[in-house]
């Protein structure tokens, strides 16, 4: 099995840092597309990330999950950051409508990781309301006001949907691992 | 995986929070003290189930534009290039400083800034000028390591600073303003303080990661019992890449008997024994009484 990239860059391999980016940047760059308010957040998101990615990379251990899934998790919370913190500034550039984003089907996020694809089986089993909160929240980057408007539930409910929703889905992703070692499909 | 943790919802909420919205820094504070509780919680469970999820949703297909990859590319390779050199270069100077500041250096400080009066003058009182109202604080990661880490199981700074906060009433505790400086545009956090022990810690979120290379954070404590002039160098520190809240103990160079205000500005590898007025990133000033 061939050395983790984060493995080669924590320890001071420069051409893993070209591997890095052809591996995992145009997922990153969607995900700060997703994010972020306009073109110009992301190019600036992505840079943080990344520089955050070359000094935490030492951090990453394959026991709690996928390279891909260690890398979402860093550029999510920089986008999550820079978020809260464009909420404090007032005015800002208009925010770019992209197309919504939804769930992808079971069955066809393998190729990108196990995690991903166990999360997809686990969210289709979710109730309507819980998968909705997650597209909006997870996928969309909604605030849970933004989502409680958007759908008209009740904020108590959006939480609570939310809190239950991503509970149910790591429940259900163990449940998928436990199945497959079974040897039977959820 | 063990999930029992999230059977308390109080906790579980806050993990959601945070991986969805963010903290304030008061829920941050909650959200410490009860992992505090849960040894065997993963605080970091419910961000992973989120990282998964977002890969479960189509994100398009969308490529990372050209220029920005190179400009990501060159800062990726210089970074991780003079990343081992840097490690090294930082902790030698650490105990350079250590060796060298056991005798001399309070008086030695003071008398440096005695001779820089006129540089400085009128600095720090602008400083204060300016100084905008408190705003609401909000939360941010770690760390710049405990000094002598030990193998054991030792409180973290979030865990020492938590257990200072829960002296109650002779605590100083003061969050941090932005003055506008783009290094934190929107810095956010508090400043713990104990007269008693001499003991304190920073928290900050929104300061922008520092190569220690190029340059440093460093502390300053104006106590009202001294000059305004020469405010106490509460030490140097830098920012990771990487973790949403640093918290960093302050290692003041000389007693602090009435703090006043803290101030963080940006100086050379190091620190200084006398700040210019550059970089000043953020302030925190002291309810009166």
């Amino acid at each position: 099995m061939s050395e983790s990239v984060l493995k080669r860059i924590a320890r001071g391999d420069e051409r893993a840092v070209t591997d890095c980016i052809d591996e995992f940047g145009n997922l990153i760059w969607a995900l700060a597309r997703r994010l972020s308010r306009t073109r110009a957040d992301a190019e600036d998101a992505v840079q943080e990330i990344f520089t955050d990615l070359w000094r935490s990379a030492g951090r990453f251990d394959p026991a709690q999950g996928s390279e891909k899934v260690f890398i979402t998790t860093i550029a999510r919370r920089r986008l999550i950051d820079r978020m809260r913190r464009s909420a404090h500034q007032p005015g800002g550039e208009p925010v770019e409508i992209l197309d919504a984003v939804g769930w992808a089907e079971p069955g066809t996020r393998g190729e990108i990781c196990v995690e991903a694809e166990r999360a997809a089986r686990a969210v289709a089993s979710l109730r309507p309301e819980q998968k909705k909160v997650l597209e909006l929240g997870i996928l969309q980057g909604l605030s849970h006001s933004e989502i409680a408007a958007l759908t008209g539930m009740p904020l108590g409910t959006v939480k609570t949907n939310m809190r239950r929703g991503l509970i149910q889905v790591r429940e259900l992703m163990d449940v998928v691992v436990e199945d497959a070692a079974g040897g039977v499909q959820p | 995986m063990n999930t029992a943790f999230l059977r308390d919802e109080r906790l579980a909420d806050l993990l959601v929070k945070q991986t969805t919205e963010g903290l304030t820094p008061v829920e941050k504070d909650e959200l410490d003290r009860l992992l505090v509780r849960q040894q065997k919680a993963d605080p970091e469970l419910i961000e992973r189930v989120a990282a998964a999820l977002s890969l479960a949703g189509n994100l398009g297909e969308e490529e990372l534009p050209a220029g920005l990859r190179q400009r990501v590319e060159a800062d990726g390779r210089r970074l991780v290039a003079s990343s081992r050199a840097t490690v090294t270069d930082i902790r030698s100077r650490r105990g350079e400083d250590r060796s060298t500041s056991t005798h001399a250096s309070q008086w030695a400080w003071l008398a440096v800034a005695a001779s820089l009066v006129v540089a400085v003058l009128g600095w720090w009182p602008r400083l204060r000028d300016t100084m905008a109202p408190e705003s609401a604080p909000e939360l941010a990661v770690n760390q710049q390591p405990e000094p002598a880490a030990e193998p054991t199981r030792e409180l973290t700074a979030a865990e020492k600073r938590l257990t200072l906060l829960a002296k109650g009433e002779t605590i100083v505790q003061s969050a941090w303003s932005a003055t506008g400086d783009p290094a934190a545009p929107g810095v956010t956090g508090d400043v713990v303080w104990d007269n008693g022990s001499q003991t304190g810690y920073l928290r900050f979120s929104g300061l922008t990661p520092n190569d220690p290379s190029k340059s440093q954070y460093q502390l300053w404590i104006f106590d009202a019992t001294r000059d305004d002039r020469y405010p106490i160098d509460g030490g140097v520190f830098d920012v990771p890449a990487g973790q949403t809240e640093v918290i960093v103990p302050i290692q003041a160079k000389l007693d602090v008997k009435s703090p006043a205000m803290f101030a963080v500005t940006i100086e050379k590898p190091g620190g200084v024994v006398v700040s210019g007025r550059e970089h000043i990133v953020a302030l925190a000033k002291v309810a009166a009484g």
